[in-house]
């Protein structure tokens, strides 16, 4: 009998132990790192409290960090999901051509945004690139009325990437640029789930525009697609690092309006190995995660079950 | 595709290293840009005067940040290259974290290594409580250079009409720019992060670092970041990437450019059709700088192995890569000079009278100085408060220099201490 009750251990020991060593302990020896001062190579850390943390939200160049963190996120997140939704009902709403669409907004996000990120890096140069080259095209015609595109033709047209006004929104875009494919296939899968009994009963309750059937029916059937799509967008713009690094591979942007918390963190730890506060920008990370996930599920299970 | 035969050529070379018993050593340096043609010069010399090394290639470091901080990691790992091309003022912590070996050794094995031209100046930038750990690789100084094409727009035909100071730069940007010139100037701020802030200060004929003392905040500081804010205004500098500007220069769409000598290699060999001069850095005073910062690289000694001969043979590179013939390709491939006698007097006499671009540099060797670290773990980070706040300054985040001159050395100081 007491065999038998041990035996479960058998089975579970191997899951339970890989989920210590593998994602529990990285975490723990993180947060004691987090609260020293050690620098990679060196044979000892000095115990320094919480005095890591305390230049992270302290500091100016953490609240550049934050700045441009949130900046990212508030603006990736809603915009993905937004033409993510959109381009998903377009494409459902097609007879012909709908797998045509859906690879062609699909592919940015296959493709390794490093790579695209060299190629955006050719577009945005400031005088033989692409977009301030087609821009120099409109140059003496009516859209000089328009004061910025005057200013633009009198020197040169933005530096798209290195200008501080701009750099943050840049990224932002190839972000945007990047993600709502992966969004649109996400909400494609919600749709397909949802009954078409449901539009019929709604038609004849006296649903009769699109925009009715789409309140009524489509949006509050994709109410878990959403929540879960938000979820991962805002994860996803947390972590966003390859664009920052291959376009700023020194300093995280133009006074590092583009200094977002992964590459904070790649820079500390890694570029200057000051592990310690690289590990405190990490714990402040997983906090934020952590937050974000735990929201989920609170919303999960709260408002979002119809089926 | 160059590249590729070469990469052909020591697949080929491994493997019959294999059959013949050849001693293999690692071997990686920073700017492939600057340097890749280097040691495709240097390379098959060096083969055909020691049959029995073979040189393998790391991936080349991107800056010497990049170099310092890679070589410190793979201490860790136990991982290192038993050659590596540091930036000058990034040896010390290498000596200070017992990464790098001394070189002493090696020398006194050496019958007439005072011959070989490595005097005493240049090897003091390699040493470190009286023993040699880097021997100097290739030596730079800030220098202007114009496109004269341009220049003329501003009425300067001749080079000793060109700008002996800043405010005559921002004369000359002025003109410039009325003559309609987009981009009248280019000023380096971004070379290592540091180093151009080490010209102005050196220029005063003052260290930036004193000790631990981060020596910003002194008059002369003040003097430096003014100068640039003055220069970067008055030339409506705009933020470029040093790639973009190094680009732009040679696409003859800027004027002038302050940079390193090391490019003018570089700079030839893609310009597009203009004529190139380059003349000495500008001074704060009219007498010109008074002093300036000796960029460039050492060569380290980091092997880890046991055995006699692979540390012998990381000598032989070590020591044919900077003198000779070695350190004339440097010359003759970069606008670097090669910190070797030797290879000055006999190898490159008609050199510079050929080249005469490359000959700025040699001219104000005199005024050479330190090109200083930042001492401690932090050394790095420091590096970066300095690059974050200058480019403060030309993306005009900072308008108000005595508040960005506190607001620097206060964080540098910290970082110091």
């Amino acid at each position: 009998m007491m065999q038998h009750n041990r035996a479960y251990l058998w089975f579970i020991a191997p899951a339970l132990i890989l989920m210590f060593v593998i994602l529990l302990l990285p975490i723990f020896i993180a947060a004691g790192m987090s609260l020293t001062d050690y620098s990679l190579g060196n044979s000892g850390a000095e115990f320094v409290g919480l005095e890591n943390y305390e230049k992270i939200f302290t500091r100016s160049t953490y609240a550049k960090m934050f700045g441009a963190t949130f900046r990212y996120v508030f603006v990736v997140v809603p915009l993905t999901v937004g033409l993510g939704l959109g381009a998903a009902l377009l494409i459902n709403s097609l007879k012909r051509f709908g797998d045509l669409y859906k690879t062609i907004y699909f592919l940015p996000v296959m493709a390794a945004l490093i790579a695209m990120a060299i190629v955006w890096e050719f577009a945005f140069h400031p005088t033989i690139g692409i977009i301030n080259a087609t821009l120099e095209h409109g140059c003496g015609t009516f859209l000089e009325g328009w004061s910025w595109y005057a200013k633009g033709c009198a020197r040169t047209f933005p530096l798209w990437l290195t200008d501080r006004n701009y750099a943050i929104w840049t990224v932002s875009f190839i972000g945007i640029w990047q993600g709502f494919g992966f969004n649109m296939v996400l909400y494609l899968a919600g749709l397909t789930s949802i009954p078409r009994d449901l539009y019929h009963a709604a038609e004849m309750d006296g649903a009769q525009s699109n925009w009715d059937r789409f309140r009524l029916v489509t949006w509050p059937m994709l109410g878990p697609t959403t929540v879960f799509v938000i979820t991962i967008s805002m994860i996803r713009s947390f972590q966003v690092f390859d664009t920052v690094e291959a376009f700023y591979p020194q300093g995280g942007g133009p006074s590092k309006s583009v200094y977002v918390m992964m590459f904070a963190i790649y820079e500390k730890a890694i570029q200057q190995n000051l592990m310690g506060i690289g590990a405190a920008i990490t714990m402040v990370f997983l906090g934020f995660v952590l937050v974000l996930t735990l929201l989920q599920r609170w919303l999960v299970e709260r408002r979002t079950h119809y089926a | 595709m160059q590249k590729l035969t070469t990469a052909i050529a020591l697949v080929l070379c491994a493997g019959s290293a294999m059959a013949e018993d050849k001693v293999t050593i690692e071997f990686a340096y920073p700017y492939s840009h600057l340097f890749d043609v280097t040691y495709e010069n240097i390379l098959p010399k060096f083969y055909e005067a020691h049959p029995d090394i073979e040189v393998k290639f790391r991936a080349t470091y991107e800056n010497y940040e990049d170099a310092n901080n890679t070589i410190l990691r793979e201490a860790v790992a136990n991982e290192l290259p038993d050659v590596t091309m540091q930036g000058l003022n990034r040896q010390a912590i290498l000596v200070d974290k017992g990464i790098a070996k001394s070189l002493e050794p090696f020398i006194a094995d050496e019958a007439d290594f005072a011959k070989e031209g490595y005097h005493k100046a240049m090897l003091d930038l390699g040493t470190f409580d009286d023993a040699v750990y880097g021997l100097p690789f290739s030596i730079s100084l800030p220098v202007g250079y114009y496109n004269m094409e341009v220049m003329a727009k501003a009425g300067i035909t001749s080079e000793d009409q060109l700008p002996k100071t800043w405010d005559e730069v921002i004369g000359t940007c002025q003109k410039l720019t009325e003559a309609g010139v987009d981009n009248p100037m280019f000023w380096g701020w971004n070379i290592t992060g540091n180093w151009f802030l080490q010209a102005l200060m050196w220029s005063q004929d003052t260290p930036t670092v004193i000790g631990n003392d981060f020596n910003l905040d002194s008059p002369e500081g003040l003097k430096a970041l003014e100068t640039m804010k003055a220069l970067f205004d008055g030339c409506d500098m705009q933020n470029i990437e040093w790639k973009a500007a190094l680009s732009s220069f040679s696409a003859g769409e800027i004027g002038m450019m302050f940079w390193s000598t090391s490019a003018v290699g570089a700079v030839e060999r893609s310009m597009g059709d203009f004529t190139l001069v380059t003349h000495e850095f500008p001074g704060i005073a009219a007498s010109g700088p008074m002093g300036l910062p000796a960029g460039g690289n050492a060569a380290m000694l980091t092997s880890t192995s046991e055995d006699p001969a692979v540390q012998a043979a990381a000598w032989e590179w070590l020591k044919f890569i900077t003198s000779g013939e070695g350190a004339a390709d440097v010359a003759r491939t970069t606008g670097y000079m090669p910190p070797n006698q030797a290879a000055n007097d006999i190898i490159l006499k008609d050199f510079y009278a050929e080249n005469p671009a490359k000959a700025t540099a040699v001219r104000q060797l005199p005024l050479l100085r330190d090109w200083q670290a930042y001492p401690g773990d932090n050394g790095l980070a420091a590096t970066q408060v300095i690059y974050d706040g200058l480019e403060g300054i030309v993306t005009r985040e900072f308008d108000d220099m005595s508040e960005l001159q506190e607001q620097l050395s206060e964080e540098v100081q910290d970082l110091l201490d």
